[in-house]
């Protein structure tokens, strides 16, 4: 029997809100541990939570940008369940009235076709806690770091609309950049602001049947989440083929193992309406106000580029995959460089270097100002790309301008036709037999020979000159 | 003092200036005050010390007031028990008024065992920032004094919008004084289910008390509102299941006690949680539990029917300027039945949060009587309490 999957996600991501959740404290988890903490996030008697605006606004951004609607009314519930990184026995969350109902994210099939998946809800709620375990001598011991306690979250819940792992792989790519498109988190899901749960369950294909359900958590990486959910299609396949029945329960993928483990059974913690947070109502009007600081979503922005700047459809998602990269690219343009010069060095040159260097766009002395000024010179053959290409290197370091860098370097290139012909003139004395080759009809020996000369000039012979000088002395 | 007061307050009072100059105050330690004991009567939070002073203490004492002490709680103030020594600091005139939590009617029944003037204001009126409930949405701040001009001057203070309770209704609240009412355009209305629920001697001091009114001119009738009785019912399931959750913060590890002897941290918090509450919190806390996991149908009803509770209440608010019902000493709670016996007559305050202010009686021996207004009409329960405060003094009862 052929089966087919039924997956539906549910996925975690940390607003980068400036404080927490339910009071002033930074929503800095990384920081030494319990300095970000107060009354109200340890939870201590007489407690009593406000609930922070600017998390509001975020998570109905996130909202937004996932095509969800606002509910003009939405309330926050103690979802009751007790672990020592939840102290106070409930966590707050919105599983009555969530702040946001349905939504799409579409994507690309496996097969080319576009595919659209659904959102059930969103909601928002806080995080718990992080648990430390270590060792003081022999001795094991648990500590609780409460500066995660009450950050500020919006759970995106899926519909079961997912039947592959690409499906539920693409979903998490596209849903983080449309996420970062609007600004409220970073969405790194190796850095834990975005954390992706999968429900897993198999059904023979062609039937509509809706099977016990199985979650998979602790899946660190999109490609962890693709893995997982292949791992699970098949034991589960594998079991009910030899007659064993699924059971609900929550598994543990095993990035090490490959394999999904099993974590405990099932549990559904009960909802009851908190009286200490009033309920959220947010009228049509402020919604527009939130729908006006919406950006250009990353699908938008990769048509316009195609429009505007003749791209291929590839390289335009590529650019606009990345909110700081599109604008990146179209400051350069902005500020004179040809569209495809522009893409061309982002994508090839820039990203990859500053990857290398563990930076990114924000930070990096390779503005678009001074990347333009080194692309001027390349254009105007003052410079040529290998050049080009060294003193990129040499622009993540020092803010010194790129026309310094050349001159310091002596990266100028030559364009003199006396200077260049004596050394055509020797490289081809010295290149007898590329020359015959040339001379023969080989082609290749023109690439060669220009080389040759490239070499003579320690890389600052112009080539297109060079082709030229070339060229003329071989038909002589 | 000790047979009063679990803790007297060290620094010496003085040179206080303010509206409240020289008024001194006792406060239920499930109040917060900086660095004072906040056991509230429960040893689940044996040791801890108050991180901050609720809104309502930063309030009284910028106004002059002076905090003499804390009193001894029921069990994070839930009831009125032999242990709870809420009202006697008043009773013996050691303070001029006393903060508590009122969340099934333990500030009116603290009042009614002394015999005093208790006062539960609207749900919200005075900020919940700094007082540990267990029922965030039903409790408020009472107010005890020996006359209710004290309730009305301590109210004025604590009550208003708090930047640090984003819950508070915004709601305008309006001033009446005991001078505007007049007995022949008030209108007074008995619940007839609350009378039935009288023994027969009980019906008799109440109905006394009715002549009383009578006798200050003002109309009284009896209205019916059927589903009356369901506001205890409604009260013991929602106040047991928000109790439960709110308990949970009390889990005797960042708080009281450890459980001793365990293997790891795991067991360490399973066995300390919930370890250390007395029998009658933890029958209340499991009740709440039963329904939150087992009964979570029942709860939903719960909920709706104090839906429909509070809008029959807005109803017979239209039709009446103030309900009066009859009042009972609380007896000993041997038993989570004998706790809710002794709110069957002050929890429709704490369901509907309307205001409720105990007037005691004038008689000696008497009940008192509970005078409940709209959502948001504390000032008119207030000011009929002054009227009726000042025709006693004028000897007219």
């Amino acid at each position: 029997m052929e089966f087919e999957a039924v997956i539906g996600l549910e996925i975690h991501i940390e607003l980068n809100c400036a404080t927490k959740l339910f009071c002033d404290c930074p929503n800095n988890p990384g920081d030494d541990a319990n300095v970000n903490t107060c009354p109200v996030c340890l939870w201590f008697p007489g407690a009593w939570p406000r609930l922070s605006r600017a998390a509001l606004e975020k998570a109905a951004l996130v909202c937004l940008g996932l095509n969800s609607e606002i509910q003009p009314e939405s309330a926050f519930d103690q979802k009751i369940y007790y672990y020592p990184d939840q102290p106070k026995g409930y966590q707050l969350s919105q599983g009555h009235l969530p702040l946001a109902r349905g939504g799409w994210v579409e994507i690309t099939d496996e097969d080319g076709s576009i595919k659209r998946l659904r959102i059930h809800h969103i909601h928002m709620e806080e995080d718990v806690a992080r648990l430390v375990h270590e060792m003081d001598g022999a001795t094991p011991v648990s500590l609780v770091d409460f500066n995660r306690a009450g950050a500020p979250l919006v759970e995106i819940v899926t519909e079961p609309d997912f039947r592959t792992p690409h499906h539920a792989m693409e979903f998490l790519k596209i849903l983080r950049t449309q996420v970062r498109y609007v600004g409220s988190s970073e969405c790194s899901m190796e850095n834990g602001t975005m954390r992706a749960d999968a429900n897993i369950s198999i059904r023979p294909v062609g039937t509509n049947q809706m099977n016990t359900k199985v979650e998979v958590k602790n899946m660190n990486s999109v490609r962890h989440v693709g893995d997982a959910i292949a791992h699970e299609i098949s034991r589960q396949s594998a079991a009910v083929r030899v007659g064993e029945t699924i059971k609900e329960h929550t598994r543990l993928w095993d990035p090490d193992k490959k394999a999904t483990l099993p974590m405990r059974e099932k549990f559904e913690a009960p909802y009851i309406p908190d009286p200490s947070i009033p309920v959220i109502e947010i009228k049509p009007e402020e919604i527009a106000a939130l729908r006006s600081r919406l950006p250009e979503m990353p699908a938008t922005r990769a048509g316009r580029f195609v429009k505007e700047y003749g791209l291929s459809a590839e390289e335009a998602a590529y650019l606009s995959s990345e909110p700081e990269t599109a604008s990146y690219f179209e400051e350069l343009i902005r500020l004179g460089v040809a569209a495809r010069t522009a893409m061309h060095w982002v994508s090839t040159q820039l990203l990859p270097a500053l990857r290398q260097r563990n930076e990114g766009l924000a930070h990096t002395l390779v503005t678009p100002k001074r990347l333009s000024e080194l692309l001027a010179m390349l254009a105007k053959d003052e410079i040529n790309a290998a050049a080009a290409r060294d003193v990129l290197a040499h622009m993540f370091a020092s803010d010194v301008s790129p026309a310094d860098i050349v001159k310091a370097r002596g990266l100028g290139q030559v364009s003199d036709t006396g200077e260049l012909a004596a050394m055509v003139e020797r490289v081809l004395a010295e290149q007898a037999a590329a020359v015959a080759d040339f001379k023969s009809g080989q082609s290749k020996a023109m690439g060669f020979l220009i080389g040759q000369v490239m070499q003579a000039s320690a890389g600052k012979a112009n080539p297109k000159v060079i082709k030229e000088l070339i060229a003329q002395k071989l038909s002589m | 003092m000790d047979s009063i007061f679990s803790y007297l307050n060290p620094d010496a009072p003085g040179g206080a200036t303010g509206p409240h100059a020289g008024m001194k105050i006792a406060v239920q330690p499930t109040i917060g005050i900086a660095g004072w004991p906040a056991r509230a009567g429960s040893e689940a939070l044996a040791g801890y010390l108050s991180a901050g002073s609720a809104t309502v203490i930063d309030r009284l004492t910028q106004g002059g007031a002076i905090l003499t002490g804390l009193t001894h709680a029921s069990e994070l103030g839930l009831g009125v028990d032999d242990t709870s020594t809420s009202g006697r600091a008043v009773e013996t005139k050691t303070v001029h008024a006393e903060l508590m939590l009122d969340m099934a009617g333990e500030a009116r029944l603290s009042a009614c065992r002394g015999n005093l003037w208790g006062f539960k204001p609207s749900w919200g009126r005075v900020s919940h920032t700094g007082i540990a409930g267990l029922i965030p949405s039903m409790e408020a701040c009472g107010i005890l004094a020996q006359d209710p001009a004290t309730i009305r001057s301590v109210l004025k203070t604590v009550a208003g919008a708090d930047d640090m309770d984003f819950s508070q209704p915004r709601l305008d609240y309006k001033e009446i004084s005991a001078d505007e009412i007049k007995p022949a355009q008030f209108t007074l209305s008995v619940i007839g289910e609350a009378a039935t629920l009288l023994s027969g001697d009980e019906r008799k001091e109440f109905d006394e008390e009715i002549t009383g009114l009578k006798r200050y001119g003002f109309n009284v009738r009896t209205v019916s509102w059927p589903d009356y009785n369901l506001c205890l019912t409604v009260h013991r399931i929602v106040g047991s299941v928000e109790a439960s959750s709110a308990a949970g913060r009390y889990d005797s590890v960042r708080f009281g006690r450890r459980a001793p002897g365990t293997k790891n941290w795991n067991e360490m918090y399973l066995q300390s949680r919930g370890a250390f509450f007395g029998t009658l919190l933890k029958s209340y806390l499991i009740q709440g539990a039963y329904f939150q996991f087992e009964r979570y149908d029942a709860y939903e009803n719960a909920c709706r029917i104090r839906a429909r509770l509070l809008k029959e209440a807005s109803r017979l608010f239209e039709q009446t300027d103030v309900l009066v019902f009859p009042s009972q000493k609380p007896a000993q709670p041997a038993s989570l039945d004998a706790l809710y016996e002794q709110f069957k007559l002050t929890a429709h305050a704490n369901v509907t949060g309307c205001p409720a202010l105990y007037m005691p009686s004038a008689c000696a021996g008497g009940q008192g009587l509970e005078f409940a207004a709209g959502y948001g009409a504390d000032e008119r329960v207030i000011a009929l309490g002054e009227y009726l405060h000042r025709q006693r003094a004028g000897g007219k009862l």
